[in-house]
């Protein structure tokens, strides 16, 4: 097909450069030849002075080409005649196309720059609900007025589909490959114009989660593979109401809600797959049933507050459990649906602090001067008052593997974390440019005696608009740390286990926007020493290999 | 003791000249600071959605209406909707108003996008303007699926009082009217300058290029009593600034035009990151290419939108990022730039936020539009 166009190019050029439109000709000449210079002849009707091309230039009919560029010609033709001599399908289309130009300007000696633009002649055409697919931010678009009715009662919803297929090369616990799929539904209504209250926001989120869970069928990693990969089923996810004080500058959030979207988040890790880049190991191994995070999520009230432009201060109170009462030891089993809503069962509480440099804030002056590149540092602790179980000793100070243990865990009150996040870009070309380079890290540590991981680390870079034209593409590349608590592996050595360590997951990925409302991701990811050095539970007689993990992932919003 | 104090009396005298002098030279170095507009602004006060009940989105120009006529009152804001309901570029189809006293918002206009006069149709941008007269003049940059690749030239579309279409211009010498119209409305008679940034512009698939083909028309019009605006005579002014297809923002292109001392037009060159100044702006009878750069740069990120200062300086809004640039024209010095969108989401904040701005009738502050929430604001 290129060829074709090539073609149809030669011989348009050719005809064009016939009338002498084309060619290495006077400077004002080719001025002359532009559209601008075109208006300004129109103008010239329309009582306006307009440009002439200068005498001399040889654009007019008659010029005559430079040898050099004559010979050139004379080999583009020749090629463009002997290819059509081999491929009359070609030729035929090549000069079904060229056809008409040449013809207008056989027939006469108008200028085809003082022909009207083709889009004088451009018919709007009545928009259909498929109108536009490709260019729009939501794949349904408006759905036939529905949307923009919403709308007008302060109604807004959105669906979401992110479905992936998951295979191990080599490694894991054993080769497998998984589709995987999360489904969300959210509903959100803005009092303001639902009923004048100002400042306030409903919102209702459901999750269908679809497919199977291949890090712990196939993979046996503690850093899983994928963020959306849960006990399939139908769950509410978040319930909410947040009211704004004070012009925006402290607000406050009651209901169920999951910390993930607003606790520990990097800006930048969100363009990778793997969970760990989402909600950490270390709130998601240690928070009882892995803390109110996706896909679960916790009865609380958070409160924000922006004293300064560059600070804001984000604390929480939620139940400690979010898997309630039940004794179910898979607690997205114990809350199935998401409605237990519980309220009793301990507290948990968590604060953060961010502080956001160069970046600006509404209403600042300048006079000049270059602001630095964007930054966010976040500091946070969370703090769980239940009781947590040591993951050594028993009450009576023996090990749990010792014969005369007793079998129950020695008890510790309360349970913390300490956690640091930074997202700072560190390179762009120019203000205006779309393509940054970025880099993130999140580290947070825990008690070793009560916790099964006790620190945990991710960071990585990221390149936006890494080629032309592909602004909206990111590149990544990161990589997470996990190391087990040291009670946990002075178990494993007093069980004659081989003691876990640490594991570690490198993760390459590209995102591929389609449309504003599709992306493609493809991504690699490789572990070394999965589980931290577990042994392989379907052949025991081994560790489980290192991992090479493929998959593709993509994410429509409807 | 008499002689000690005439002495002392002297002496206090030097001194009193002497801080007379330090006072007046404070006074003049005082003077010599610049003094600018932004920094008066005290509060950015949402005012309202923009969004009327068809749903169309993205808001573009603004225009505070001089006369009351029709369904308009006098300093109403009037405001364009460049996309539809399913946020298609170039397919938005309404006009709002916004009234300040009663602090609602109407449709004026809603027009169809297949309106057959129009080659391309429908899709409003950033031109427009209300004349005394009571007609509305608006600029319609169209296309069929929200980007380039089926735009149409456009046309300028007259308006009367009620939002009724009463005529619509088209032709040779408009493609894509873009940017905000400059205006000298003398009732009877009015000269018009618009920007038309669709003249050789393509698909924006790939990396399309950069055309040096945008023209600065002026239109001088004719208005008899009861009748629509006519067109007496059409002039390109100005020409030769860069326009793109743009995947984002569906073209790129000069888009703001004010009108200052000594009758010069200035022009907000987008791409070239620039001001223009235009000479003889409404007696020239020929282009003047690209003009004289007034300023270029500096705190300019992509200048769109442009309107006056009463004390003659101009405001201009970024495109790439959430500030609103103050410029000398006199000294082409950029003043002050204020961050009136500091939304953090985009990169660098308030990326494309930005569009129309508008003086507030009482000259004490601007309105302005932030398009990815589709609001209309007031800063004062």
């Amino acid at each position: 097909m290129e060829i074709i166009l090539i073609l149809k190019n030669v011989v348009l050029q050719f005809g064009r450069t016939t009338n002498g439109q084309i060619g290495e000709v006077c400077t004002p000449c080719a001025a002359w030849q532009t559209g601008r210079e075109k208006v300004a002849r129109f103008s010239k009707t329309a009582g306006g002075v307009g440009i002439g091309p200068a005498q001399g230039c040889i654009c007019g009919e008659g010029g005559s080409l430079p040898p050099l560029r004559a010979l050139k010609l004379a080999l583009a033709m020749a090629f463009a005649s002997t290819w059509m001599w081999a491929n009359p399908a070609v030729a035929a289309e090549a000069a079904t196309s060229a056809a008409p130009e040449v013809k207008q300007l056989a027939d006469s000696d108008v200028n085809p720059a003082d022909l009207p633009e083709a889009d004088q002649s451009i018919k709007a055409k009545p928009l259909d609900q498929w109108t536009g697919l490709w260019n729009r931010q939501t794949m349904l678009g408006d759905i036939g007025g529905l949307r923009s009715w919403l709308w007008r009662s302060g109604v807004t919803v959105g669906l979401t589909e992110t479905s992936e297929v998951f295979g191990n090369l080599s490694g894991g616990m054993e080769r497998s490959h998984a589709y995987n799929g999360l489904t969300t539904v959210t509903v959100g209504l803005d009092t303001q114009r639902a009923f004048g209250w100002q400042g306030g926001n409903f919102n209702a989120s459901v999750l269908h989660i679809h497919g199977q869970n291949l890090s712990s069928s196939s993979l046996g990693t503690i850093q899983t593979a994928s963020g959306i990969e849960a006990d399939p089923g139908a769950r509410l996810w978040e319930l909410w109401y947040q009211q704004k004080f004070l012009d925006d500058k402290l607000d406050v959030k009651i209901g169920q809600q999951s910390i993930d979207q607003e606790f520990m988040v990097s800006q930048y890790a969100g363009t990778f797959i793997n969970t760990m880049f989402g909600w950490p190991a270390v709130p998601s191994f240690d928070m009882p049933s892995g803390g109110p995070a996706y896909p679960l999520s916790g009865i609380g009230v958070r409160v924000r507050a922006r004293p300064t432009d560059s600070l804001t201060v984000l604390g929480g109170i939620f139940d400690g459990n979010p898997a309630g009462d039940s004794t179910n030891a898979d607690p997205q089993l114990a809350n199935a649906h998401g409605t237990t809503f519980s309220t009793h069962k301990g507290k948990l509480f968590i604060g953060e602090l961010q502080y956001a440099v160069n970046q600006p804030a509404a209403g600042e002056i300048e006079t000049g001067g270059k602001r630095g590149l964007p930054g966010n540092y976040k500091l946070g602790f969370w703090y769980n008052n239940l009781r947590f179980a040591d993951q050594r000793y028993d009450d009576g100070g023996l090990s749990l593997a010792d014969p005369a243990s007793s079998g129950n865990a020695a008890q510790h009150h309360g349970n913390y974390s300490v956690y640091a996040v930074a997202d700072q870009m560190i390179w762009r070309p120019s203000e205006d440019s779309s393509r940054t380079l970025n880099v993130f890290t999140r580290i947070m540590g825990a008690p070793g005696d009560r916790n099964v991981i006790s620190f945990s680390a991710n960071a990585g870079v990221t390149l936006t608009a890494p080629f032309e034209g592909r602004d909206s593409d990111t590149a990544g590349l990161g990589m997470g740390y996990a190391r087990v608590g040291s009670h946990a592996r002075e178990f494993d050595a007093d069980q004659g286990l081989p003691m876990r360590s640490g594991e570690t997951y490198l993760e390459a990925t590209y995102q591929y926007q389609v449309a504003p409302w599709w992306q493609l991701q493809a991504d690699v990811q490789y572990t070394l020493n999965p589980g931290a050095g577990i042994l392989n539970p379907k052949d025991t007689t081994q560790k489980i290999n290192n991992i090479w993990l493929v998959g593709l992932r993509t994410n429509i919003t409807f | 003791m008499t002689r000690l104090h005439l002495s002392s009396l002297g002496l206090s005298c030097k001194a009193l000249s002497l801080a007379m002098l330090l006072a007046l030279g404070s006074v003049a170095q005082a003077a010599d600071e610049p003094q600018g507009f932004l920094p008066t602004i005290k509060k950015h006060t949402v005012l309202t959605s923009t969004v009327p009940d068809n749903g169309d989105q993205n808001p573009y120009a603004i225009v505070v209406a001089p006369v009351s006529a029709g369904k308009i009152q006098k300093d109403d804001v009037l405001i364009t909707n460049f996309n539809n309901a399913a946020n298609l570029q170039g397919v938005g189809t309404t006009i709002v108003n916004y009234n300040p006293t009663t602090k609602k918002l109407s449709l004026f206009a809603q027009l169809p996008h297949e309106l057959a006069t129009c080659p391309g149709g429908v899709g409003f941008g950033t031109a427009m303007t209300m004349l005394k007269s009571g007609w509305v003049i608006v600029g319609s940059t169209p296309s069929n699926d929200g980007t380039t690749d089926t735009k149409g030239a456009g046309c300028l579309i007259v308006l009367d009082s009620q939002g009724k279409v009463a005529d619509v211009w088209s032709g040779p010498n408009i493609n894509d009217p873009w940017g905000n119209m400059a205006v000298i409305d003398n009732g009877s008679t009015a000269t018009l300058f618009v920007s038309n940034a669709g003249f050789g512009v393509g698909s924006a698939k790939g990396a399309p290029p950069v055309v040096n083909q945008s023209t600065v028309l002026r239109l001088e019009l004719t208005i008899a009593d009861g009748k629509p605006p006519v067109i007496a005579n059409q002039t390109v002014v100005a020409g030769g600034f860069g326009e793109q297809a743009d995947k984002g923002v569906f073209l790129i292109g000069p888009t703001g035009l004010a009108l200052g001392k000594e009758d010069k037009l200035y022009v907000s060159d987008a791409l070239g990151n620039r001001i223009s100044e235009i000479w003889d702006a409404t007696t020239r009878t020929s282009s003047a290419g690209v003009g004289r750069t007034l300023t270029h740069d500096g705190m300019l990120l992509r200048p769109l939108a442009m309107t006056m200062t009463p004390a003659g300086h101009l405001l201009v809004t970024n495109g790439q990022n959430g500030k609103v640039v103050e410029i000398d024209p006199a000294t082409g010095k950029q003043l002050f730039a204020r961050w009136i969108d500091a939304n953090r989401a985009q990169t660098p904040p308030g990326n494309g936020d930005l569009f129309g701005i508008a003086m507030n009738s009482a000259g004490d502050g601007f309105y302005y539009v932030e398009d990815d929430v589709n609001m209309l604001v007031l800063a004062k």
